[in-house]
């Protein structure tokens, strides 16, 4: 499922316009980023969570030549759902 | 990822950034959960621009042991909930927190929040541009630092890492060709000249120094170079000195009689002039050849004299002792040791010779005889034992060259 059609199914279940949601969707997804980058996780109520993991640097070695890299640390967004959500999924 | 944006913050934010209440930011919310959960059971994968995508993935069943047992078991296969970051946001987020952790205000459900939200964009920008100042500073400082001290004592400084490469050589090169009197005299001399030499330039230039401002940075580089350049000269006369000092350990003999050749020119020339009065005194003992000997002093030539001073030198009726040669001995040495000069050694080579062949390369372990001199042959004054020693010496060096 794509975002515009994501925006028609929150437009019918609210009762608000697609536009209003599909601003609401952006500024809120805008919010996310931005706290994101400030290297705060968000909690999404009854869904999960997004949250930075740190990944630490590691060495890679080229298979044919035997050269070998630093692959700098860097942080992973990562999803987490709420157990819940885990579960009831699961069973699908 | 110790502190999280509450349920309740995220709601405040969107209310006050969007323009909407807070009922329907979050009525908007829970739908947006609540859809893409459904999206997420009905289609199985979920996208959200200026997110990411969630997708439903399923997990194969698999095979595993219970670990209590060791009954074959299977794990069932399920479904999990998969979050590709938009490539956009990966970016972003990559490197956040990592060097500077910059956790978010306590949030508060205000505009301020989200003023301080895009902030942090400005904080790492402003960071950066600390840390190069810092840098620069860095960069700068040592300059700085140095900038104070070098004015002032910039003389001092030159001065002294130059003296000690004059210095120091000298009296590594002093032992080693052990030269007769004349050479300590003449060494210091160039001592002496550079050290004038040097000590008005600093004075030159801290003058103009104060005055322009601009070219101290040029200057101070010049300094550098030169201590850096002063430093390398010595270490490379230190080699040198080193190198030459084993060189000559082994040729010791070659350079001695160069040195002894070249020397007794000059105090023959010298004690010549004044000996003719002291010949006289010496005619007393030695009778009949005072006219010849003078002769022979003046034009530095040994041959006429030869025969009457040779019976002289030749004659060694007592030995001191027999020593056998060691490994960091040489005969200007032993002459000095045994004789109280070094400028005997000739004595030692021609005591010798039936079996030295060369007197710079003498075998170590061969045994050498240690006259006992008269007094005239260490009488110096007398010119006969003088020329004498002199003809030995030239013998000994023609061995040397062999």
């Amino acid at each position: 499922m794509l975002t515009k059609e994501l925006i028609g199914r929150i437009a019918e279940a609210t009762g608000q316009s697609k536009k209003q949601v599909e601003m609401l969707l952006s500024t809120s997804n805008a919010i996310l980023r931005e706290t994101l980058m400030a290297g705060k996780a968000v909690q999404l109520q009854g869904f999960g969570a997004l949250e930075l993991k740190a990944k630490q640097a590691r060495v890679i070695v080229h298979p044919k030549t035997g050269e070998r890299t630093e692959v700098p640390s860097k942080n992973q967004l990562v999803f987490r759902p709420v157990d819940n959500l885990k579960d009831e999924l699961k069973k699908i | 990822m110790a502190e999280k944006l509450s349920w309740t913050e995220l709601r405040r934010a969107l209310a006050s950034r969007a323009g909407v209440s807070e009922k329907e930011a979050n009525t908007f919310l829970n739908a947006l959960n609540a859809q893409i959960v459904e999206a997420l059971k009905s289609d199985k994968q979920v996208k959200v621009n200026g997110l990411g995508m969630f997708k439903l993935q399923a997990v194969a069943p698999r095979k595993s042991v219970n670990v209590a047992t060791g009954e074959a078991i299977t794990i069932e296969g399920y479904n999990k909930i998969a979050f590709v970051p938009e490539a956009s946001v990966k970016e972003l987020v990559e490197k956040v927190g990592e060097a500077y952790p910059q956790p978010l205000p306590e949030g508060k459900g205000d505009d301020r929040d989200f003023m301080h939200d895009t902030d942090p964009l400005k904080k790492l920008g402003s960071q950066a541009e600390e840390i190069v100042d810092i840098l620069g500073e860095l960069g700068q400082s040592p300059k700085a630092e140095e900038k104070p001290t070098p004015t002032l004592p910039e003389g001092k400084e030159e001065v002294i890492p130059e003296p000690e490469p004059v210095n120091e050589p000298e009296p590594i090169k002093e032992p080693e060709p052990e030269p007769v009197v004349e050479e300590p005299v003449r060494e210091p001399e160039p001592i002496k000249e550079p050290e004038p030499v040097k000590e008005p330039e600093p004075v030159v230039e801290v003058k103009p120094e104060e005055p322009a401002k601009p070219e101290e940075p040029k200057k101070k580089e010049k300094k550098y170079h030169f201590v850096r350049d002063t430093l390398i000269c010595v270490v490379i006369l230190l080699l040198l000195l080193l190198v030459g000092y084993f060189f000559l350990r082994h040729q010791l003999s070659g350079w001695i009689e160069s040195f002894l050749q070249g020397n007794p020119a000059p105090t023959e020339q010298v004690a010549a002039t004044e000996s003719t009065e002291a010949a006289v005194a010496a005619d007393a003992e030695e009778g009949e050849l005072t006219e010849e000997q003078v002769l022979a002093e003046f034009l530095a030539c040994s041959e006429e004299s030869e025969e009457q001073v040779t019976p002289e030198a030749n004659i060694y009726e007592e030995l001191i002792t027999i020593e056998p040669m060691h490994e960091a001995s040489r005969l200007t040495w032993m002459a000095k040791r045994f004789y109280g000069d070094k400028a005997y050694w000739p004595y030692l080579y021609d005591a010798n010779k039936d079996h030295i062949s060369n007197p710079s390369k003498i075998e170590v372990g061969t045994p050498i005889r240690v006259p006992k001199l008269t007094a005239a042959q260490k009488d110096t004054t007398i010119e006969s034992t003088r020329i004498a020693l002199e003809r030995l010496r030239r013998e000994a060096e023609a061995a040397c060259r062999k």
